[in-house]
């Protein structure tokens, strides 16, 4: 699918989170938006999970209007970087539970959602964590299961906030490749927030560099890299 | 792999619809849960109120004052207030103790302690008196001693006292035991080891930091002992002019008749509780300004 | 900590040495007698639906405390520990004046041919304001730290708002709302001061078991009344034990994350 930002500001109370932006993004792309914390790409990323509503402007899904749609109606598949995972619940539970919160006509049956809630977990490659509650699993464990989770509802698009954020150096290594695999697989239109530009340089086909509610420089991490177009990216890159 | 198939956009919905965060209800569903609560209270706990008072002022003013006047009244306003400013201090005391005891130690048991702490909220008022009868009574051995030697308990000061202690044992050391815990025993150890002596660090160092619990906890320790009834009318033997307190006279008055008087002594004690609730109030901000401000370190 | 057992666990040594002396035998024989029966039966059936009320209604105000604002919310919050500080005789004797026969409320209820004080109704409404602060006040600081994200995830999962509330709101408020319960509960099987006076006290209908603790007393009978108070605390002791089981259980299955 892909999503145009039209124009797209927000404000909080007096402060503005957002200025007018306006972005284009391929169907099928891996997009990072790359920005100190206070850019707004946070707050971009929540206003296309429909979780924040904006100002003004408008966000279109395969060219027709959505800026109305309520989150259930998205369909967007939103991990956090706390991951936000339900405790009471087992790694099975929550993978399901989209599924499960369905409507009761469109709800799969049983055995399909244990069928494909199996395949996800082999997907991450867990496929015996099933069974345990998230307590119990390590941290680069919980950001799969988030994925898995997000996964589930076969989204039209995957919204990442700072996915790897909360993980030390070598497991956050393992699974940006991880989350490489993932995309070339679904073939998701795939965003993930980010303040580190290694990652986004590393993974993303796009990236977005923000600064201070505004876009700076939309490009390939090549054209980025060679080609800054302002004092802040060359800094921000840092090359 | 089929399952991940970019799904076809289905058609938008024509309404714009008004946008309500993921994590709130729906107004009315707000507005209901509003009301539902508010009216709630509304019956249970503002319309009580309301009608100690204007009970109280059914035949004027004047005539309610005057009801508070009398030997009987005053003599109970007095038996009250002695038997708080004896019950109180000494739960404080043990309150503070038994924090400092259970927080700054380790020890076997250390579950079972708190539990008992616990124990009279999860006792009947009714029961703990009567357990105090059958300790204290004429007719068991230790009271029966004690009578013959002159010091009445059961139906006399004394009881009653035990009585509220015994009521309004857990409320100090409940507020403190959470505040002490959080603090640890760092500043304390390292007063020690700077050569203070241990009443010296009690002193300057663990009282200023639990003032506030400690304030609080004596506060809704007052509150209790003041209007403690269960406990107090089975041991007190409810002698006019010397054993009844505020709340058995309340019940006396009442059972005979005598509403705008009882509702007089009542409204008193209400208006007790409702300086409390503001002191509390009040205190409750300090205390978590000073939770917010131990947790910073 | 010799003050510890000369306060507390002297008296109730005193209750359980009283009762070893009577015998278990004359125990059951005391208790098991139909106004005694019906007395604790009351006691317990009313306290558990009080308690119940409390359960409910506590965790709605709970929510609607820390998570709604409308005016006059700071006194809303502060009237919930109204029921701690007001000495229960006042209560009894003003929720009797509101809902008696021929009082403000009460008359109106009784326009509808629905009489509240001196029947259970009556009862359970006294035992409902004792319990009111417990449920709320356990659950409050728990609703403050739920993370919005766990509903926010759950929401882009596609579930409605109801469904997040039921299977992932009230889940986390559980054991918190057990603890309240429990002690709503303890403190409403031994409410004495505020019942007697809306209860009318009528043997076998409307009277509650520490009166007849305090009748058998009065009477001088003390065996009777050790009798009646051990076993009131016996049952408390095996009510609040299997909620306690309950909510370790709980807990151990969902640890922390």
């Amino acid at each position: 699918m892909h999503i145009d930002i039209d124009d797209i500001a927000k404000d909080f109370g007096t402060s503005t989170a957002l200025l007018p932006v306006s972005l284009s993004i391929p169907s099928g792309a891996l997009v990072a938006l790359l920005g100190p914390s206070g850019s707004g790409k946070t707050t971009l990323l929540r206003i296309l999970g429909g979780l924040e509503f904006p100002t003004s402007g408008r966000v279109l899904f395969n060219g027709q209007d959505a800026t109305g749609m309520t989150v259930q109606e998205r369909r967007a598949g939103f991990v956090f970087q706390s991951y936000a995972l339900f405790r009471h619940m087992t790694v099975f539970d929550n993978i399901a539970y989209g599924l499960n919160a369905r409507p009761r006509a469109q709800r799969p049956p049983k055995a399909e959602i244990a069928r494909r809630v199996t395949k996800l977990l082999d997907l991450i490659q867990l496929p015996h964590i099933g069974g345990r509650y998230p307590s119990q699993l390590s941290g680069g464990q919980r950001q799969r299961v988030a994925l898995a989770r997000a996964l589930a509802i076969e989204p039209r698009m995957l919204l990442l906030d700072e996915p790897f954020g909360a993980l030390d150096a070598k497991v956050r290594k393992e699974l940006r490749q991880g989350l490489r695999d993932i995309h070339d697989e679904t073939g998701l239109t795939t965003i993930f927030v980010t303040h580190d530009q290694e990652e986004a340089m590393e993974l993303a086909d796009l990236v977005v560099v923000m600064s201070m509610g505004r876009i700076e420089q939309i490009g390939r991490p090549h054209d980025i890299r060679e080609k800054p177009a302002t004092e802040f990216v060359r800094d921000f890159v840092g090359v | 792999m089929s399952d991940f198939t970019v799904a076809q956009p289905r058609p938008l919905p024509a309404r714009p619809t008004k946008f309500r965060r993921a994590t709130e209800e729906s107004p009315l569903t707000r507005v209901t849960l509003i009301l539902l609560t508010v009216g709630g209270l509304a019956l249970l706990v503002f319309a009580p109120l309301l009608v100690v008072f204007a009970e109280a002022m059914a035949d004027g003013w004047a005539t309610s004052v005057a009801s508070l006047g009398n030997r009987e009244a005053w003599s109970a306003i007095r038996l009250t207030l002695l038997i708080t400013a004896m019950a109180v201090p000494m739960n404080a005391v043990f309150g503070i103790a038994a924090a400092w005891f259970i927080t700054k130690f380790d020890f076997r048991g250390k579950a079972f302690l708190i539990t008992l702490i616990d124990l009279p909220f999860s006792v009947s008022p009714v029961v703990a008196g009567l357990c105090l009868v059958l300790l204290f009574g004429a007719n068991s051995m230790l009271g029966g001693w004690l009578v013959a030697h002159g010091y009445p308990i059961v139906f006399a000061v004394p009881g009653i006292v035990l009585a509220t202690v015994f009521v309004t044992f857990p409320f100090v050391a409940r507020e403190l035991i959470p505040v002490m815990i959080e603090q640890g025993r760092t500043e304390e150890e390292a007063a020690l080891t700077l050569g203070a002596s241990g009443w010296r660090t009690f002193r300057t160092v663990t009282l200023p930091n639990i003032r506030w619990a400690l304030l609080y906890g004596t506060l809704l320790c007052t509150a209790r002992a003041m209007g403690e009834f269960g406990a107090v009318s089975v041991v007190s033997g409810k002698i006019r002019g010397q054993t009844a307190t505020m709340p058995i006279t309340i019940e006396m008055m009442y059972n005979e008749y005598l509403s705008v008087a009882a509702f007089s002594m009542a409204a008193l004690l209400t208006a007790l509780a409702l300086i409390t609730l503001t002191l509390k109030t009040v205190m409750e901000l300090r205390l978590s300004d000073q939770l917010s401000a131990t947790r910073r370190h | 900590m010799a003050m510890l057992s000369i306060v507390v666990l002297l008296p109730i040594g005193a209750l359980l040495l009283q009762g070893a002396q009577f015998g278990l035998g004359n125990i059951w024989d005391t208790v098991n007698r139909e106004r005694v029966w019906a007395a604790l039966f009351l006691s317990f059936k009313l306290a558990f639906f009080a308690a119940l009320f409390n359960l409910i209604f506590g965790v709605l105000l709970a929510w609607v405390l820390v998570r709604y604002r409308f005016p006059g919310k700071r006194l809303i919050d502060a009237a919930v520990d109204l029921p701690f500080a007001l000495p229960t005789a006042v209560a009894g004797i003003a929720l009797t004046a509101l809902y008696a026969p021929n009082g403000v409320l009460g008359s109106l209820a009784a326009q509808i041919g629905w009489k509240i004080a001196y029947t259970q109704w009556g009862i359970f409404l006294a035992l409902v304001f004792v319990g009111l602060p417990f449920v709320t006040r356990t659950v409050q600081p728990v609703v403050e730290e739920i993370e919005t994200e766990v509903e926010e995830v759950s929401a882009t999962l596609g579930a409605s708002r109801f469904y997040t509330m039921r299977h992932v709101i009230l889940p986390m408020l559980t054991p918190a709302a057990l603890t309240g319960f429990a002690l709503a509960l303890a403190r409403a099987v031994g409410e004495y001061g505020s019942v007697i006076f809306i209860a009318g006290n009528i043997p076998l209908k409307t009277e509650i078991a520490p009166l007849l603790i305090v009748i058998q007393l009065e009477e001088f009978n003390y065996d009777a009344a050790g009798a009646i108070g051990i076993a009131m605390l016996v049952i408390s002791f095996a009510m609040l034990l299997s909620i306690n089981l309950i909510q370790i259980f709980s807990r151990r299955r969902i640890g922390h994350v």
